[in-house]
């Protein structure tokens, strides 16, 4: 019985992890004052990419590296669109997510027979194996649930602490929410706004990219032409923004209860047959109410905020997000 | 070298948005320790030029000379490095972050790490250029004046040598004025340089060494301060002897056409932003209503034209009540309204729509069946154009190219063209050249004279004691009084704005804003009271 | 030095075509280079891409069938799209919208179809799906209008809920699913009946669904409805300023719903007119036209005409990819949407470049 709570538990944390990765990467994105929509398909760049040079090197850390620079580098391209450019964020953001689908199709479909074997990849496959933290993991239950992961997970965790941190306990930080609150304010005392902008653009994406290699590896790294790995969730990470109200560490919270609802989805049976009298009725839930379940919470959160904000203004939305700024208008 | 005299040299500054010259060929300096009054109307190019000290904008041409030194500002952060510090008409600072954070932002060698004694160390800089502020205050919770100060602290903290005011007494009081300028004087002490941008001649006299005027984007001269006269001042920067005195006829004032009692509007935030207000309008006659920005004016405006809520009161329009009537009623009675907000375009306009498509905002659903009837519009455009000599490419122009005079044309004319009985317009110079705002101002006397009761919200009192019959004062919603615009002194207009003086219930046998010849008895007021209640529930 | 950014005083009409046509051919160049890095002639490519497969094709009315497929919802989705778009309303669930549209005019086909006659079976899938879809955006209009909540996310979201709404149906086995086929083991989804399926005008080898012209009368009657209604003047009002149109004493809350209404109700159509003409629905019906459809809006600049020109190459180029596949194993027809991605950024890019300019300012800064 106990195994079951553990493994479901388990589960939910394997699932929530590139969530978290892909909410911190835009949490990152949207305080600076810019609204990516292009997660989705800047994490499938960095899955691909990341995916493709760790079986190359045989390494997670190169996987890790590729994975973080080529999504930053989509991210490049979306703060060239929007910032120096001055073009519309949510195209600009939809068109990545369409172009960095397809590129990871083009690349996936174009190595074809070449496409490397994840487990031949041994150094890579071991980097990626749980590891259990001394002490912690051998706590009954919660041990083997929270402290038997693999690096990424427990780094995931980290990236989430440090990014709020950075933000609240840092210069660079307070500069950076003062942009996106309001970068006529940051740009008149000599915050350099294009830098700020472009560097947690791209570091964020970056991030996201990280999430998108981790899915990958979660998948074992096989290439189906009809489905990508990412599969929506780089659009639940938009959503979970919201939930977690612009902040990362919220979004260790949201994260996993998203991932809770995940993992019902393939773990209801289980969950079912041993608590047949509480939890019963799970086994007749279907799989898509699960698959579904994530979207409508975001969808009620969204509206339950934005009915409640109406009489008290307790959104830590950026105020100034969505708007390019360009200094000479008048 | 000895070093120069000057702080800053302008030397042939230009700056064009688009088409729009802004500068021309600008030659300017400021003395070290002095305080230099940067006068000029409304577009004259003042705020350009200084943004262009700041490194908000760059000069297309021309050379900047900082203690004799040629420099390239190309960024605040270049302005900032060079000690040029602005405080900026519209605030630049961050609502949701405390004070200190607000500075902190811009703080050279902050380190990496926040201070956690960052809000000690701010409290301290400020105490030694003798200011008071608490540093942990939300800044959205602060007052205008309370955030000029924080503006100024700032500037002061990063070290600015000089500082530049824009148009710093626009939203202060008369007294809140006075703190400020000792405020100037004492940075002079210290030896800061100082730039005020104003167009106000009054100041101007008061607290600036020497003036220099532009007009029009053009440098026109700088003169001492003590040596010269308002009227010269004037001539400088209106470019010819210009006859201040506004016209004001006397005509035969009708019964009154719209009266207001007890009325009471809550703002968007749900605060009572009219206060139990009591007023009327004759025909023909121009009621002003003065009060610091913010006091309520921009509530009452939109409660009368139907746009806003009314939480209690009367609004009696040729004896019948507006209350719960929608906009587009209460504009068939006859009610115009035009409000120019701080940006112009926001309220009354569509700035993408034609010149053409804006004139038949209020009236296209006059138009028979399912379209709209673009001829009809285009020719009450040519007319309103011909009418008002509205500068523009043609009717099909979108009003966003149109420049500020003539878009505040194209509404007023919209107003005027719908034959109004009560006109209430708010701010309807705002921003405009003088001769513009004249042509305004003749505008209105002319609605005036046809019997309209026109209700004419300003800023500049000055204009409104020459251009209105009586002036009703508002302060934080509630009314002080309403004066006879002729017999007023200008002291007293600045003091019952600040709510220092309250002259509502002065005469013990009429309360102010109620008439003696209402449409209505006592009793009938009551009964009206019952009949919208009624009619509410 | 240092680069600046300008706006241009004023650009000429030739100037800004020819920025436009750069940078489609730069996108050729870029999509040139992806196909020459997997050892594809480019040319070859984009001569089999751009000709649809008609060259050497014994039935070349198949070929145009198929392309009139991709054609038709396209053109109504991004019609819809930017009847939204232009009140700077982001609805951009269109997928959400489409699928909703299928799938009720996918149950009145199932219980109507046997019953009724072929064209009030159909008259009534469509109005199904109209009001259906329609359904969503009054709700999202409302949300947007009462209490600003973000429409952009929400549209979003109900883009993945009706994705597992249609997946449920289409995925479970069960006495009462009716949109499944009984003869099958697997859940497979079931034909239409006969007098539910999208009928046609025969010339010879090639059949013209009702739907395209259907959709062209529905892009007239878009374009008048923008540009000469009360209706389409309160539009551009309100997209342009809501303070300015309640000033004018228009109801915003009720255009809003109106319009919003009206978008994503033909977004449903389209997914009706989709389902009807291939007799029955997938999962995947939607082939991403609610994205595409928000990019064609946007390159076309909300401009009825050009909408129409930007869909028919956009479907050029999708029906094209499907078809050149076949010849190549390497690649698949999501290089249309890679395509599709830089024509966007060359597009955008050419948009700022015909309203900015870059300019060197500035000597060598003092130190």
């Amino acid at each position: 019985m106990l195994e079951v709570l553990t493994l479901f538990l388990f589960n939910i944390v394997i699932y929530s992890i590139p969530l978290l990765y892909a909410t911190c990467g835009e949490i990152m994105v949207e305080k600076s004052g810019s609204l990516n929509l292009g997660v989705e398909g800047t994490m499938a760049v960095g899955a691909i990419f990341g995916f493709l040079a760790g079986c190359k090197a045989d390494s997670l850390p190169v996987a890790v590296l590729v994975s973080f620079i080529t999504a930053a580098l989509v991210g490049a391209i979306f703060c060239i669109f929007t910032i120096t450019l001055q073009a519309n964020q949510n195209v600009t953001g939809l068109t990545i997510t369409t172009i960095g689908v397809a590129v990871y199709f083009f690349v996936g479909n174009g190595l074809g027979a070449n496409w490397p074997v994840y487990r031949e990849c041994t150094r890579l496959v071991s980097g990626f194996a749980d590891i259990e933290i001394p002490g912690l993991s051998a706590i009954p239950v919660i041990g083997k649930a929270f402290f038997s992961h693999n690096i990424l997970v427990y780094f995931a965790v980290i990236v989430a602490v440090l990014i709020w941190l950075y933000f609240e306990k840092t210069s660079i930080g307070l500069r950076l929410r003062a942009i996106g609150e309001n970068p006529g304010a940051a740009d008149s005392l000599g915050v350099d706004l294009v830098k700020y902008k472009y560097l947690h653009i791209m570091a964020g994406s970056g991030i996201m990219g990280i999430g998108g290699l981790y899915m990958g590896l979660n998948m074992g790294g096989t290439f189906e032409g009809s489905n990508c790995w990412i599969n929506g969730y780089g659009w639940i990470a938009i959503a979970l923004v919201i939930f977690a109200n612009w902040s990362t560490t919220h979004a260790i919270v949201g994260t996993f209860v998203f991932g809770f609802f995940n993992t019902l989805r393939v773990y209801n049976m289980p969950i079912a047959t041993t608590f047949p009298n509480t939890f019963g009725w799970l086994s007749k839930v279907p799989a898509q109410v699960f698959s579904a379940l994530p979207f409508a919470v975001t969808l009620l959160v969204l509206i339950v905020n934005s009915v409640r904000s109406r009489k008290t203004n307790k959104s830590n939305a950026p105020t100034a997000i969505g708007v390019n700024y360009y200094r000479e208008d008048r | 070298m000895a070093a120069s005299e000057y702080a800053i040299e302008l030397k042939g500054i230009s700056k064009s948005f688009g088409p729009v010259v802004a500068n021309k060929n600008i030659n300017l300096n400021l003395k070290k320790g002095e305080i230099l009054a940067l006068l000029g109307e409304n577009g004259s190019g003042k705020t350009t030029l200084m943004n262009m000290l700041s490194g908000i904008y760059t000069p297309d041409s021309g050379s900047i000379f900082i203690d004799g030194k040629k420099v390239v500002i190309s960024s605040p952060d270049d302005a900032g490095k060079l000690g040029i510090g602005m405080v900026h008409q519209h605030f630049k600072l961050v609502e949701r972050f405390t004070a200190a954070d607000n500075i902190w932002i811009g703080k050279k060698g902050s380190g990496f790490l926040l201070k956690k004694d960052r809000n000690k160390e701010i409290e301290e800089i400020a105490s030694k250029f003798g200011f008071e502020i608490d540093p942990t205050k939300i800044v959205a919770n602060m007052s205008v004046s309370e955030k000029q100060t924080l503006e100024i602290i700032k500037v002061l903290c990063y070290g600015a040598k000089v500082i530049i005011l824009d148009e710093p007494t626009a939203v202060l009081t008369v007294q809140e004025t006075k703190k400020l300028f000792d405020v100037c004087r004492k940075m002079k002490e210290s030896g800061h340089s100082i730039i005020i941008i104003t167009h106000k001649l009054n100041e101007v006299m008061e607290i600036s060494d020497r003036v220099a005027v532009l007009r029009k984007g053009e440098y026109i001269d700088t003169v001492e301060s003590a040596t010269t006269t308002k009227m010269k001042l004037t001539e400088l920067m209106v470019g010819r002897k210009m006859n201040l005195n506004i016209e004001r006829s006397v005509i035969e004032k009708t019964e009154p056409l719209l009266e207001v009692r007890d009325l009471c509007v809550e703002s968007d935030e749900g605060a009572l932003a009219v206060d139990n207000m009591n007023f009327y309008i004759r025909g023909g006659e121009i009621l002003g209503v003065a009060g610091i920005a913010g006091s309520g004016q921009k509530e009452l405006c939109e409660a009368i034209a139907g746009l806003r809520k009314i939480k209690s009161g009367k609004i009696i329009h040729k004896g019948r009540n507006l209350v719960g009537m929608n906009a587009k009623k209460i504009a068939a009675q006859g009610i115009a309204m035009s409000f120019i907000p701080e940006d112009r375009l926001g309220m009354g306009l569509a700035p993408s729509l034609s010149v053409a498509d804006n004139v038949i905002l209020k009236d296209y659903t006059n138009d028979k069946g399912l379209f709209v009837d673009r001829k009809r519009a285009r020719d009450e455009a040519k007319k309103i154009v011909d009418m008002l000599q509205i500068a523009t490419p043609s009717v099909d122009t979108p009003v966003r190219r149109l420049s500020g005079g003539n878009v505040q044309k194209v509404l007023l004319g919209r107003e005027i063209k719908s034959d109004p009985n009560v006109l209430i317009t708010a701010y309807p110079v705002r921003g405009l050249d003088i001769h513009s705002s004249y042509m305004i101002y003749d505008i209105l006397n002319e609605q005036k004279t046809k019997g309209v009761g026109v209700l004419f919200i300003g800023e500049d009192i000055d204009v409104m004691m020459a251009l209105c019959d009586k002036i009703m004062v508002m302060c934080h919603g509630k009314l002080q009084g309403v004066v006879h615009a002729s017999k007023v002194k200008k002291e007293e207009l600045g003091l019952m704005m600040t709510g220092a003086l309250d002259l509502t219930n002065v005469k013990v046998d009429k309360p102010a804003g109620i008439a003696s010849d209402s449409a209505f008895t006592a009793e009938e007021w009551e009964e009206a009271a019952d009949m919208s209640e009624g009619a509410e529930s | 030095m240092r680069l600046k950014i300008i706006r241009r005083k004023e650009t000429k009409l030739v100037n800004k075509i020819l920025l436009y046509v750069i940078g489609i051919a730069i996108s050729f160049v870029v999509g040139g280079i992806f196909l020459t890095s997997l050892d594809i002639n480019p040319f070859a490519y984009y001569r089999d891409m751009l000709t649809i497969g008609l060259i050497g094709n014994y039935y070349p009315g198949k070929s145009v069938e198929g392309l009139l497929k991709l054609f038709v919802p396209l053109l109504i989705t991004s019609l819809a799209l930017s009847l939204a778009f232009k009140m700077r309303f982001w609805n951009i669930g269109g997928e959400g919208e489409f699928i909703t549209g299928a799938l009720f005019a996918a149950i009145v086909a199932f219980k109507l179809g046997d019953t009724l006659p072929g064209f009030v079976v159909i008259v009534l899938m469509c109005l199904a799906a109209f009001v259906s879809a329609g359904m969503i955006g009054l709700v999202t209009a409302h949300l947007k209008v009462k209490f600003n909540t973000n429409e952009t996310l929400v549209t979003l979201m109900i883009n993945y809920i009706m994705l597992y709404v249609i997946k449920y149906f289409g995925e479970t086995k069960a006495d009462w699913n009716f949109f499944l086929r009984t003869d099958s083991e697997r859940p497979v989804f079931a034909k239409f009946p006969e007098n539910a399926i999208m009928d046609g005008i025969k010339f010879g080898n090639f059949k013209l669904l009702y739907t395209v012209p259907a959709a062209i009368v529905i892009a007239v009657i878009v374009y008048f409805y923008l540009k000469r209604t009360k209706q389409g003047y309160e539009i551009s009002v309100v997209g342009d300023s809501v303070n300015t149109a309640k000033y004018a004493g228009m109801n915003v809350y009720r255009i809003t719903l109106r319009t919003i209404f009206l978008s994503a109700a033909f977004i449903g159509l389209a997914g009706a007119f989709t389902a009807a003409a291939s007799g029955t629905i997938s999962t995947d019906i939607t082939n991403n036209v609610g994205w595409t459809g928000v990019i064609v809006a946007w390159l076309s600049r909300l401009s009825v005409p050009v909408i129409g020109v930007v869909s028919l190459l956009i479907s050029v180029l999708q029906y094209g990819c499907q078809a050149a596949s076949a010849s190549y194993s390497q690649i698949d027809h999501n290089f249309a949407d890679l395509m599709q991605g830089l024509f966007m950024f060359s597009i955008l890019a050419a948009g700022f470049f015909s309203n900015f300019k870059i300019v060197r300012t500035g000597d060598k800064k003092d130190a």
